[in-house]
């Protein structure tokens, strides 16, 4: 028997985002409560005992927190691996897991100056093979066998652009590099792309149903887009195109990233992916509008709740509030902007999951037809 | 144009575009004319490099610069300092207030930490640096040690936000918070979470940070001056 979530659902969690992704959203039952950053808070650690620093090394602990909140409170997709360094590591940086305590893993020290200092293995392949990517695999594959095609498997990938400054080089060295060496920026770019995209592809190909790629590092609020265009788009675009012909590809960016012009959320939206989320630094209806504009209609966008001032602090009336607010908006996949906090309540994660199903069934288009329908602050617009 | 006139030019629009070299050379040459008796460095300081980095701060909040920019025109800035700061007499340096700034606990993002640092310093303020990852003890100590009115700290996970709360517990433990204010800041740092953790005040970035930090130091001097007037009476 297929899972479903409530008696009432025509389609499981794993064939509603599916056919979200593949632009065919006039044939889904409601919208999905899920999230394609974060599945997993200190609840989720404390019932299934499955602890940082633990679970980001051993793939039986990361399969069961990818599932937390999935289990506690039908969240509606499970997802691996749970932190940004992962790709630094499998280039030879060292990290610090800070162990017996509840800590994002770290680098210590910058020492990486150029592409050259990095472990780059001969043959990307071996990516596969580096560091933690085993881990993950392993974790994907049991996801498998327990949710396949019914519960979508999510994993997610940190970008070049954004493991490079945040992990690998000192950030303000690795952002003046845009000015101040640009050959050496578009080396780190252009020799690490296809090297994330290799782990990329193992994920899928291991059994990930969709590969989430958070680029947060190159919003409006930290580069110009020419900057983008120069340095991330070309790479960017390249990757999401390889790792489509494995799977389903979102893209996730955090920070603002439209105005004051909207060159920038354009940009990120071109890049191909088979879908765009975004956090409440960018407005839901500015990015319906784009994605509109630029794909039409059938376009799938999300986001874009504050995992802090919403999900974590709540209270329950607010979450319901803005997940009204942005279906209204035309998010087609409400969900939260940022990693959900560790310290959230599952009570304000149910809160959210019901308010989802209770907003979004049937969907906002069912009675005009995808085409047709706009939300309304557009449509006043007009 | 005047010499004097031609080299603050220069300075200012190096540090714009951000020329480490050119500000450098610039700074250099305002030094000859401080050695000489003609000129103070505060002057080149404050009409050169200060002023260009105020053009730097107004591009940043009209988005026509972004980090990448704005980090090359800081160091810019910077190696001016360098070259200046030495002819300034001691008594004169960071009469506008003194600053504790730093990463908090957990977090190595120092980003937007140095580019309020570089505004600040630009701003004319005795700016203590204690880096990233700080250990909450580090900066009551350096506050304490160093008698800072504002303590400014940032941080862009949201992990780390907890570690902004024990700093500012901290300071309240001490005693300290009559004398020492709070700014925070930083990517997912809120204007909510600042009332909420009860920090003094919020940046919500560079420019911002600035004039807050100016705000803040205005009420610990004046509440400073009510305190010292009541010992007198």
């Amino acid at each position: 028997m297929v899972y479903k979530t409530r008696p009432e659902d025509t389609m499981s969690p794993y064939e509603r985002l599916i056919t979200i992704l593949d632009w065919h959203k006039e044939k889904i039952d409601r919208l999905p409560a899920y999230n394609c950053i974060t599945t997993y808070t200190i609840d989720g650690m404390e019932i299934f005992d499955a602890y940082w620093p633990e679970a980001h090394r051993d793939p039986e602990k990361m399969a069961k927190l990818g599932a937390a909140l999935h289990e506690l409170c039908g969240f509606e997709c499970v997802e691996v691996p749970f932190e940004l360094t992962l790709e630094a590591e499998a280039l030879g940086i060292k990290l610090e897991f800070f162990e017996g305590k509840i800590k994002w893993p770290s680098v210590k020290e910058y020492w990486v100056k150029k592409v050259s200092d990095l472990d780059i293995p001969r043959k990307v392949e071996e990516m596969r093979n580096r560091g933690r990517v085993p881990v993950v695999c392993k974790a994907i594959k049991m996801l498998k066998e327990r949710y396949y095609g019914e519960v979508p498997i999510l994993a997610n990938i940190d970008y070049p652009f954004q493991a490079i400054g945040g992990y690998i080089v000192d950030t303000s060295l690795w952002y003046k590099y845009m000015r101040s060496n640009p050959e050496e920026a578009h080396r780190f770019m252009e020799t690490l792309g296809p090297l994330f995209d290799e782990v990329a592809c193992a994920y899928l190909d291991a059994g990930a149903d969709i590969l989430a790629i958070r680029e947060e590092a190159s919003s409006l609020a930290n580069i110009h887009p020419k900057t983008f265009k120069e340095f991330v788009m070309p790479v960017l675009k390249n990757s999401i195109r390889t790792m489509k012909t494995h799977g389903r590809v979102i893209l996730h960016t955090c920070g603002e990233c439209w105005s004051p012009t909207v060159e920038n959320v354009s940009n990120l939206v071109a890049c191909g992916a088979d879908a765009f989320t975004v956090e409440e630094g960018t407005p839901m209806l500015e990015l319906r509008r784009i994605a509109n504009k630029i794909y039409g209609p059938w376009y799938p966008v999300g986001g874009n709740l504050s995992a802090f001032k919403v999900l974590h602090e709540g209270p329950i009336e607010k979450i319901r509030d803005r997940v009204k607010t942005v279906i209204e908006d035309g998010s087609d996949m409400p969900m939260m902007g940022c990693d959900i906090w560790l310290e959230t309540p599952t009570k304000h994660v149910k809160a959210f999951v019901d308010a989802v199903i209770e907003y979004g069934t049937p969907p906002p288009w069912h009675k005009e037809g995808v085409d047709k329908w706009v939300p309304a602050g557009l449509r006043e617009a007009k | 144009m005047s010499d004097r006139g031609e080299i603050l030019k220069r300075m200012a629009d190096n540090v714009v575009i951000g020329d480490e070299e050119a500000v450098k050379k610039a700074a250099e040459d305002w030094a000859g004319m401080t050695r000489a008796g003609k000129e103070k460095a505060y002057v080149g300081i404050v009409d050169g490099l200060a002023a260009g980095m105020k053009v730097v701060g107004d591009k940043y909040e009209c988005k026509e610069y972004f980090l990448p920019e704005v980090l090359l025109s800081a160091d810019a800035m910077y190696a001016g300092l360098g070259v200046l700061l030495p002819l300034i007499p001691k008594k004169d340096v960071g009469a506008a207030g003194t600053i504790v700034i730093g990463v908090v606990e957990g977090d190595i993002h120092d980003i937007g930490k140095n580019i309020v640092k570089a505004m600040l310093t630009a701003a004319g303020y005795d700016v203590h640096d204690m880096g990233r990852d700080v250990p909450t003890k580090d900066f009551v100590d350096e506050a304490k040690k160093s008698q800072a009115q504002v303590v400014a700290l940032s941080t862009m996970m949201s992990p780390t936000l907890l570690s902004m709360k024990a700093v500012e517990e901290s300071l309240e433990r001490e005693g300290m918070k009559d004398r020492t204010k709070t700014i925070i800041g930083g990517g997912t740092v809120t204007e909510e979470f600042q009332k909420r953790i009860k920090a003094d005040s919020y940046g919500k970035d560079a420019v911002d940070a600035v004039d807050k930090v100016k705000q803040l130091i205005d009420t610990v001097m004046k509440a400073v001056e009510m305190m010292k007037k009541r010992e007198g009476l």
